[in-house]
């Protein structure tokens, strides 16, 4: 409870650093806890690290796209922030550590899992921007839009 | 002499067009709107095609005017800065300019509010930079104590970076030195007794410093299909983070 509310404060504060001051915050700070209880979850369920950032960040992608269309905002604004608590710093940190102190087997440990945590968090915002492509190929392509609009489209160009 | 007049006109437009991109490539957009947007704008400004190549340093855009004429445009991009209320801004002028044409002088009066717009006084700064550092060294497991002591060395890395921006060092050795000299003080304020965890401590700071947006960005990129900028991003968040590894590993080296 108190790390998931000190990743939120974490995440406000990079958006404020990043120079976004209005309401968007509200929304920046909920869909970093939100993504972060996601983890949590997934973790106390037994599917590992893995499993718990790719579903958080594919979760915190999704949601950002979403919340840019609704909004009318780049998505980056509200991507970037989000994702604050899933970045590996920790095991960045005892990465360095170990390899400074010269103990290679754990070194060799935490350098897999960083980027195990950096490749699960890649899958998730790759995934999620996908679907987000898809999702618009569909609209502006598909069956969704009418014969007369893509007329007027056709008469525009 | 009309011919001219038009030439001069258009070529106004398309140099506002490049600002505007410019504007948003400095302040961490990612390559793939920069083009959309100088494009779309092109198309606006009554341009009957443009191409347009952007990378993260440079853009080059050339604009095919109706009669035939083209004309071509670049722009190096030296310094970045992650300011996404500014690209904000920028895409929702863009949004407007595309709706309805502004008349060069207003979008270029446009342009420049938001060029000169600062972007938060460095108090505010300082004092996010405590807060990240504190709630993130909690975060990663610290006790409250931790919390206060990241908060303190926060402070430091925030001045260290203040005064060698001014010193205008190359950023890989900024980086190197700022985190240098935040775990010194990490390890004196352990001393001092405020802090229990110097590790937990200096989490909370490696999170200020670590190219987070750059990555994020590259993968976008990528997957955009911007294979270079990508790679260049992704190679330049990594430089970065070795440095700011680098810079710690001295101080716990030395072993104060």
């Amino acid at each position: 409870m108190i790390q998931t509310m000190m990743g939120l404060i974490g995440s406000v504060g990079f958006a404020i650093l990043f120079g976004v001051y209005d309401r968007k915050l509200i929304w920046i700070a909920l869909g970093s806890a939100a993504g972060w209880v996601v983890y949590l979850v997934c973790v106390a369920h037994g599917y590992g690290m893995f499993v718990g950032l790719f579903a958080a960040s594919f979760f915190v992608a999704v949601l950002s796209e979403l919340l840019a269309r609704i909004i009318k905002t780049p998505v980056i604004l509200m991507l970037v922030p989000m994702l604050i608590p899933e970045i590996p710093g920790g095991d960045l940190y005892y990465t360095m550590q170990h390899l400074v102190q010269g103990e290679y087997v754990q070194f060799g440990n935490f350098s897999n899992r960083v980027l195990i945590e950096a490749g699960a968090i890649a899958l998730g915002i790759i995934l999620a921007s996908y679907a987000a492509k898809l999702v618009r190929a569909v609209g502006t392509h598909g069956p969704l839009l009418s014969r007369k609009d893509n007329k007027e489209k056709r008469n525009r160009e | 002499m009309n011919m001219d007049t038009k030439m001069i006109k258009m070529n106004g437009f398309l140099s506002a067009i490049m600002d505007i991109g410019e504007l948003l490539l400095t302040h961490g957009a990612e390559v793939n709107r920069v083009e959309d947007t100088i494009s779309r704008l092109c198309r606006a400004y009554g341009f009957i095609r443009s191409d347009v190549f952007t990378i993260t340093s440079s853009i080059v855009a050339s604009a095919r005017m109706p009669d035939g004429q083209t004309m071509t445009q670049t722009r190096r991009i030296r310094e970045r800065d992650t300011d996404l209320g500014k690209v904000e801004l920028v895409n929702g002028l863009s949004r407007r300019v595309c709706a309805a044409p502004l008349p060069l002088e207003v979008l270029q009066e446009e342009i420049r509010k938001i060029q000169e717009m600062k972007k938060g006084s460095d108090g505010l700064k300082l004092a996010m930079y405590m807060m990240i550092s504190a709630s993130l060294s909690v975060f990663f497991g610290g006790f409250w104590m931790d919390g206060l002591a990241a908060a303190l060395s926060g402070m430091v890395l925030f001045g260290a970076l203040w005064v060698s921006s001014l010193l205008k060092l190359n950023s890989i050795l900024q980086t190197m030195l700022c985190s240098a000299f935040t775990a010194l003080t990490v390890s004196a304020l352990v001393r001092a007794g405020i802090g229990v965890q110097p590790d937990k401590i200096m989490i909370g700071n490696i999170m200020l410093v670590i190219p987070g947006i750059q990555l994020t960005n590259s993968l976008r990129d990528m997957i955009n299909g911007d294979m270079i900028s990508g790679l260049l991003n992704m190679s330049e968040a990594l430089l970065k983070a070795v440095s700011v590894a680098m810079g710690f590993a001295i101080i716990l080296l030395v072993g104060v």
